[in-house]
């Protein structure tokens, strides 16, 4: 069966565009690490290393599984001055990372 | 058109179209939808780059509306019942579903009328065949240059499964290491991070991709683009196919030029290929009535 090309271009953003307003409809969908499905602000709770994120800072870390900042900062040879307010991502180097983060914390608090 | 009418046509030249029928077709529409996902996209950029990271207000980053960014996470989103890597959200999950099914029932024609990335290189394209047209000297040299190149065709067969191992190293990198492998090299990443000035080894391969796709369509779709290559292969259980009559076609070629994933369309009788990209540009540009058409049919069988 022969169909026209401008029927198929409707379908396709019909197909595609539908999805996403369907998910979105449904409350299946989130746009930042920060917010919830339900658009709830998201902060971590200590009990999971994974949920770590580099947007959060060393203090929200520090808070959550109880390790001092210091010993983070000591632990990865940062530069002793740093503030807890940094964002992780915003140290990342060679030997620091929000996945070695997870890893020495995971290590740390025996999860 | 009627059955009569339309025996009556098959084959002949089509009526060349003029004012805003030339317009009205639907290489206007795939371009308007193109050029609206990537407008979409850079306000969405931009107002996450004036927001800053640690603003008042929680804004999307262009990362969020990446489906690749699912295809990397699909791994840890189901091991781990929910989490995601680095960069990665729903939204990425969402989009990623919604190109599959796409894929599935309309071709490949998420490449071809919504990836972005497809249309900066297509765009590129043009701007190179638009100078070619003007000027004499460039023209000759990019000839001159094909001409050459022609002996090294042989390679394009080859050059285009490099984009399943981009495909395999991208998701079990994610899931061996947890965090996306594929980034640093990513050349649509690379785009969007110019806006922070970073630089990286995927600005490299963007100047590739962009350079390269001056002398030849869509370098990224052929051979590296790891999302095309998934969506290609789901797209082979669809019921939509090209069908190129022979009896009308008259063997001009003029569709295999126009084809921008460099597909043989003139010797083929249907097309099914993965690499197709439903733009349907062939279609557009063929002159004889009935001699290229889309159809629907039995998927794999295509009949």
């Amino acid at each position: 069966m022969k169909v026209n090309p401008f029927v198929y271009g409707l379908l396709i953003i019909v197909l595609f565009f539908g999805v996403i307003g369907g998910a979105k409809a449904a409350g299946i969908w989130s746009v930042s690490g920060k917010l919830t499905a339900s658009g709830e602000k998201v902060a971590p709770t200590g009990t999971n290393v994974d949920e770590i994120k580099g947007w959060m800072t060393l203090d929200d870390v520090s808070a959550a599984y109880k390790v001092p900042v210091a010993e983070i900062v000591a632990a990865f040879n940062l530069p002793a001055d740093t503030p807890g307010t940094t964002q992780i991502k915003n140290l990342e180097s060679d030997s620091f990372s929000t996945v070695n983060l997870r890893t020495w914390l995971k290590e740390r608090l025996g999860q | 058109m009627t059955t009569a009418a339309r025996t009556e046509t098959f084959g002949k030249v089509k009526p060349r179209r003029k004012g805003l029928a030339a317009l009205l077709t639907h290489h206007t529409f795939r371009r308007l939808t193109q050029l609206g996902i990537l407008l979409f996209l850079v306000y969405i950029a931009v107002r996450h780059l004036l927001a800053g990271e640690s603003g008042a207000v929680t804004t999307a980053s262009w990362e969020a509306y990446c489906p690749f960014g699912g295809l990397e996470t699909l791994y840890k989103y189901v091991a781990s019942g929910g989490s995601f890597v680095s960069h990665v959200h729903l939204s990425n999950v969402v989009i990623l579903v919604a190109a599959l099914l796409t894929a599935l029932i309309a071709r490949n024609a998420f490449c071809g009328w919504l990836c972005p990335f497809g249309f900066i290189q297509d765009m590129v394209s043009s701007f190179s065949a638009f100078i070619q047209k003007r000027v004499p000297v460039i023209r000759k040299g990019v000839r001159t240059l094909k001409t050459r190149g022609a002996r090294l065709v042989v390679l394009d067969r080859y050059l285009r499964f490099l984009k399943y191992g981009v495909l395999a190293w991208a998701v079990i990198g994610a899931a061996v290491y947890g965090f996306m492998v594929f980034r640093d090299v990513d050349p649509w990443a690379a785009l969007w991070n110019l806006l922070e000035l970073t630089l990286g080894m995927g600005t490299v391969v963007l100047a590739i991709v962009l350079v390269a796709s001056l002398f030849v369509e869509r370098p990224w779709c052929r051979y590296a683009c790891p999302l095309g290559a998934a969506t290609g292969l789901v797209s082979k259980l669809s019921p939509f196919y090209l069908k190129r009559e022979s009896e009308a076609c008259k063997a001009c070629a003029i569709c295999t030029k126009a084809c921008p994933m460099g597909l043989p369309v003139h010797t083929a009788t249907t097309i099914k290929s993965v690499d197709c990209v439903g733009c349907l540009e062939c279609v557009d540009v063929c002159p004889r009535e009935g001699a290229l058409e889309l159809k629907l049919g039995i998927p794999l069988i295509g009949k």
